[in-house]
């Protein structure tokens, strides 16, 4: 019978973050992967956030495989029939780079090769069908037609999580709480590229596209972002409202690509390949349901990522590092079952992530019952936390979370006088955002509120 | 919907690499289908892998050609799909995703 201490199961950002902690730490680790090679099951039209990376991997330098390096990011506002820019910020001027565009073929690769060098177990090409069980306690895993014990099995399996499922963890698989992406990567020559995005060689932009005016639109959102030698354009919509409305979001992405705010960046491109995914809402697992005996979830398999902005990678690296630091101490304290496991929750609350997780949540209660993110002071609260995050550092506590930004905006207009009069004052005195931040949310504003004036005229 | 320009499905599933396993991961009662009202399978698969045949009444599926997104699974109303990922490395392989 094989057995090894911790079998990590998905070989993305979360698994891999997971597993290379756990191998400096001098834990035997297996990683498992479904894919032949981490990361070509994965389509996430990928911007990297350098924060926890560099941190993570100081020498990153050396051999990250980026595309580009992002020194811009604008954002545009578009109503179904009109796309309209209200802000673009430059980094270009900053020390360090902020962000990258990636392949996630290629960066998962070389995450779980990082994993690797440091000592854990790499196994690709096998998928986990189901958990072997003992007395209500998870011992293992069944691979293929294989079997693997150990103490304890991590999930950072993804969205359609085998590990949370099975483990009865995962409950929730609501078509309203998950947008599909149906995205196409473009080839253009880089020269192309770069006279269209006024970019000079290795530089890129990354565009994110809010829609507005959320009644007739099917697309929740979309983005546009350079690679070396291609674009990559996605675009993202509620599983539900697909369905209510009948409508087939890979017809809208042609539509999308026909309009000339976005043809003329794409013209003359021919498709280099055509992809699908789902980009669930964060917050889906209550965080109790985090852990269970023998047993961790992380990443998206555990719903954190920001339903916001939909930043996934570092959040879920970020929530992998904590799952590592759990299963140190459960190694020191021999004893792998969910009262010791608990101790996830603390290592998740000094970090960002578990106030990311309940304010992901109330923002996905938000978007799916209430509707009322067409106002255009809540578009103008989305448009500030998709820029924010170029500013996140989701290990330490700061993180601003949108809820609170929407309450502040437009939720203080409709809460009790009560609530009122205690909450608000305390809210503002916290101070949310960097000078920078501050300067970028009032531009964004102002440019909204004139496009509004000008497209409700 | 699409402009002159514009490919097929069938053309841009031409882009993507899979590797096609002998054994079915996804698997569809039919018989339940016959009588869904909705059947949102036919517009939420971005591969249009399944098909409604008027002629035979019948769902026309074909799980070779999938992106392994699992939007099916989420929206179909009557549970028929019973759906997982591919075994031993088969599958999707995207070389730019
Ligand atoms: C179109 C799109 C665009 C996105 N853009 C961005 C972006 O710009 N920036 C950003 O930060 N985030 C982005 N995201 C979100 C980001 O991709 C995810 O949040 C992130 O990949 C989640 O990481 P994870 O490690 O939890 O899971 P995953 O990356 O899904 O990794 C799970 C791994 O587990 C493997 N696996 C699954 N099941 C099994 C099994 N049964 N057995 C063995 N292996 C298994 C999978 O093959 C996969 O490699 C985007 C997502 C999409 C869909």
């Amino acid at each position: 019978m094989d057995k090894t201490t911790c079998i990590v199961v998905g070989a993305g950002p979360a698994g891999s973050a997971c597993a290379l902690s756990l191998a400096r730490k001098g834990i035997d680790t297996v990683l498992l992967e479904r894919g032949r090679t981490p990361g070509e099951k994965k389509v996430s039209s990928f911007v990297l956030l350098m924060t926890e990376l560099r941190r993570l991997i100081p020498d990153w330098e050396k051999d990250l495989p980026v595309e580009r390096n992002i020194i811009r990011t604008d954002q545009a506002i578009f109503n179904g029939t009109d796309i309209k820019m209200i802000t673009s910020y430059n980094y270009d001027k900053l020390k360090n780079p902020v962000y990258f565009s990636a392949f996630r073929r290629k960066f998962d690769e070389w995450f779980a090769k990082k994993a690797k060098e440091a000592g854990a177990e790499l196994i690709t090409g096998m998928t986990v069908t189901d958990l072997i069980m003992d007395n209500g306690r998870v011992v293992g895993v069944k691979i293929d037609d294989e079997e693997l014990y150990a103490d304890i099995v991590v999930g950072a399996d993804g969205y359609h999580t085998k590990v949370g499922e099975k483990a009865g963890l995962v409950t929730e698989w609501d078509p309203a709480r998950a947008r599909l992406a149906v995205k196409e990567v473009l080839d253009l020559p880089p020269e192309v590229i770069n006279e269209r995005f006024q970019l000079s060689d290795g530089q890129g932009c990354d565009m994110g596209i809010i829609p507005y005016h959320f009644g007739e639109l099917s697309i929740r959102s979309s983005t546009l972002y350079t690679n070396k030698d291609s674009i990559s354009l996605a675009v993202f919509a509620h599983l539900g409202e697909l369905k209510e409305k009948n409508i087939k979001l890979h017809d809208e992405l042609e539509k999308f690509k026909e309009h000339p705010f976005i043809h003329k960046f794409i013209k003359g491109a021919t498709l280099r390949e055509y992809q699908a995914h789902i980009i669930p809402h964060g917050g889906r697992v209550n965080p109790e349901n985090l852990y269970g005996d023998g047993v961790l979830l992380c990443g998206e398999a555990g719903g954190t990522t920001d339903t916001a902005s939909g930043m996934g990678v570092p959040t879920c690296m970020t929530a992998g590092l904590m799952a590592a630091e759990t299963i140190a101490l459960a190694v020191k304290k021999k004893d792998f079952s969910a009262d010791t496991l608990k101790n996830y929750l603390k290592f998740l609350d000094s970090t960002s992530i578990l106030d990311m997780i309940y304010e992901s949540k109330k923002t996905s209660d938000y978007w799916v019952d209430k509707g009322k993110l067409e106002r255009p002071d809540c578009m103008a609260a989305i448009a500030d936390s998709y820029n924010q995050y170029w500013n996140a550092d989701y290990m330490s506590k700061d993180y601003h979370p949108l809820f609170l930004n929407l309450y502040l905006r437009v939720g203080k207009f409709f809460a009790p006088k009560l609530i009122r009069m205690i909450v608000t004052p305390i809210l503002k005195g916290y101070s949310f955002y960097e000078k920078t931040v501050e300067k970028i949310k009032r531009k964004i504003r102002r440019r909204f509120y004139e496009w509004k004036k000008q497209y409700d005229n | 919907m699409s402009g002159k320009n514009s490919m097929t499905v069938d053309e841009k599933m031409s882009t993507v690499k899979i590797k096609i396993d002998k054994e079915a991961h996804i698997t569809v009662n039919k018989e339940l289908c016959k009588n869904c009202t909705d059947r949102p399978c036919l517009i939420i698969c971005a591969a249009e892998n399944y098909k409604w045949d008027e002629k035979s009444d019948d769902l026309v599926f074909n799980y070779e050609g999938c992106l392994e997104c699992g939007a099916c699974r989420l929206i179909c109303p009557l549970n028929a799909i019973s759906w997982s990922y591919p075994k031993h490395g088969c599958g999707v392989k995207f070389r730019f995703g």
